[in-house]
């Protein structure tokens, strides 16, 4: 019974979690340019999330180790260090957007600039952080992110022709703006495949003490929470495709972007968005900042928990204080977070072999997963969809910035 | 080393400063007027506040009067400047309108403004349809 209750409040979590201005912004983006189109985008990574976050859970459960300690010992400090770099600075820029995405949906609210709200933003999101506990964060901000099943109701009373839909599933090429189109791909690639997930799973896993009688139940919510979650994107898309692109709007700006379901709930649409903005990006913060502590803290052998006192772990406390208050800065300085949030994106795409490939070489190893190492079709599902984005953020990244 | 790396970097800073195409700019145009659109719409089913309808209608006029500015230069030939310059200054004038109703809560002469504004937008829709055909 347990077990249940915890199957159940895991995929919940993972329901209300999976929403974040990355997945937002790129999928609403991506419908209001070119329709159901990308489908594909969002099914694809979503596919590869589910084989990575159960690698993660899996790993945690069987060696004990989170994926960090693990590539540490296995890899040696100085290839760590590397890695360390380029992740913390991706997840540095993303919990830019992610701050920025509260500022925004706090002023579309109240009318006041979000550069004013990026200083009182970051200090809840800290003040959570220091008082709060692993469960806290890990389920509270996730059941206030439930607001965000308001989109598959969107989507629903939109009522889309699903034969166009299941149809997009299938990659095809526009026939105008490919670059856009390949950028948007990676972005949304980037969206739904986010390195910060994989370690804040593992990680939490050891907080909540798992063992190899946990395996089973991460595939099920592996499974089942992050598919449900792909499937709320995918309601934005369609939501966007369907509400956005026959006027022409374009999502350039956050005021566009609140305007995405006032069509299909014409009362409470727009409020829907803004508290679904909201929480969603709130409980994103929290995660990425908790991610970026928890990998300078296991990387360098430190105390860490987020269910200790902070003067207990003082230099995981003192990290994620650090980051989170000059993560502000930029905002502070207007700049543009949903601008931050499409490089951030892109940029998850083009780092992802990063974080992903030495991850593979741990899950292969027996000495650590034992016989519960990866199978070829674990391997080759995550080896082609990080190559496919790597390929295309190589290619589009630049075409993007070279075009203007 | 510097030396041989600034050429590259004013190269990738020259081209990442090319601006956007005249069918991009009426493709932002027609979505300002649509945000506009939108906005209206809610505001007036009472259903988003007062400032944020405000603040998004003064930011799709001041949209609209900076792309009407960099636009007419880059105009393909064969399209006449003065009506994309009308029809550009028409629908900015009508949201710039609509803010002011908003700020007033008119509600009655706000829809008449709103109607309008849906002329206008069918007219910047075929603009930007006739410079998209140039432009190819």
């Amino acid at each position: 019974m347990k077990k249940i209750l915890q199957i159940t409040l895991g995929i919940i979590t993972s329901v209300g979690g999976f929403l974040e201005i990355g997945s937002v912004t790129t999928a609403a983006q991506a419908g209001a340019l070119f329709g159901f189109q990308l489908l594909w985008a969002i099914a694809l990574g979503t596919i590869c999330l589910i084989f990575l976050v159960e690698m993660s859970g899996r790993l945690a459960a069987v060696s004990k180790h989170t994926i960090v300690d693990a590539m540490r010992e296995r890899f040696g400090f100085p290839f760590f260090f590397f890695v360390l770099i380029g992740m913390v600075l991706v997840a540095f820029l993303v919990l830019i957007a992610e701050l920025g995405g509260i500022g925004f949906a706090l002023q579309i609210l109240s009318g006041l600039g979000f550069p004013l709200w990026a200083l009182p933003v970051s200090l809840v999101v800290w003040l959570m952080m220091w008082k709060g506990t692993f469960s806290l964060i890990e389920n509270g901000a996730s059941l206030l992110g439930l607001v965000t099943i308001s989109f598959a109701v969107a989507a629903w009373k939109l009522n889309p022709d699903w034969s166009s839909v299941g149809a997009s599933l299938l990659p095809t090429l526009p026939e105008q703006d490919k670059v856009k189109y390949g950028y948007l791909a990676v972005s949304i690639l980037g969206a739904s495949i986010s390195p910060y997930l994989m370690y804040f799973y593992s990680s939490g896993a050891i907080e909540d003490e798992w063992d190899r009688s946990y395996i089973a139940m991460n595939r099920v919510i592996a499974g089942f929470g992050m598919t449900l979650g792909g499937v709320l994107s995918i309601c934005v898309l369609i939501v966007a495709a369907i509400a956005l692109r026959p006027k022409g709007v374009q999502v350039d700006t956050f005021p566009q972007a609140a305007l995405l379901m006032t069509t299909a709930l014409p009362r409470w649409g727009f409020y829907l968005f803004a508290f679904s903005m909201l929480f969603a990006c709130f409980g994103a913060a929290l995660e990425i900042s908790l991610a970026i502590a928890y990998f300078f803290a296991q990387g360098f052998n430190w105390n860490w928990s987020e269910n200790l006192e902070p003067s207990k772990n003082a230099r995981f406390a003192f990290v994620y204080t650090i980051i989170i208050l000059v993560s502000a800065v930029p905002l502070m300085l207007h700049v543009d977070p949903i601008r931050v949030t499409m490089l951030a994106m892109a940029l998850t795409s083009a780092t992802l072999p990063l974080a992903i490939v030495p991850f593979l070489f741990l899950m292969n190893d027996p000495i650590y997963l034992g016989k519960y190492r990866n199978g070829w079709i674990t391997n080759s599902v995550v080896g082609i969809v990080v190559l496919i984005s790597f390929v295309l953020a190589i290619i589009s990244i630049p075409l993007q910035i070279f075009g203007g | 080393m510097a030396a041989k790396l600034l050429p590259i970097g004013l190269l990738i800073s020259a081209l990442a400063c090319k601006p956007p195409s005249a069918s991009e700019q009426m493709d932002s145009a027609v979505s300002w007027v649509g945000t506009a659109g939108m906005a209206g719409e809610a505001w007036l089913r009472h259903a988003s506040p007062d400032k944020y309808t405000r603040q998004t209608l003064e930011l799709s006029h001041k949209s609209l009067i900076d792309i009407g500015t960099s636009l007419l230069k880059s105009l393909p030939a064969g399209i006449d400047s003065a009506t994309v310059d009308s029809a550009l200054a028409r629908s900015s004038t009508h949201i710039a309108l609509m803010a002011q109703l908003v700020e007033q809560k008119n509600s009655p002469d706000f829809r008449t403004l709103l109607d309008s504004l849906y002329a206008d937008e069918r007219v910047v829709k075929q603009l930007a349809d006739s410079v998209e055909a140039k432009e190819q």
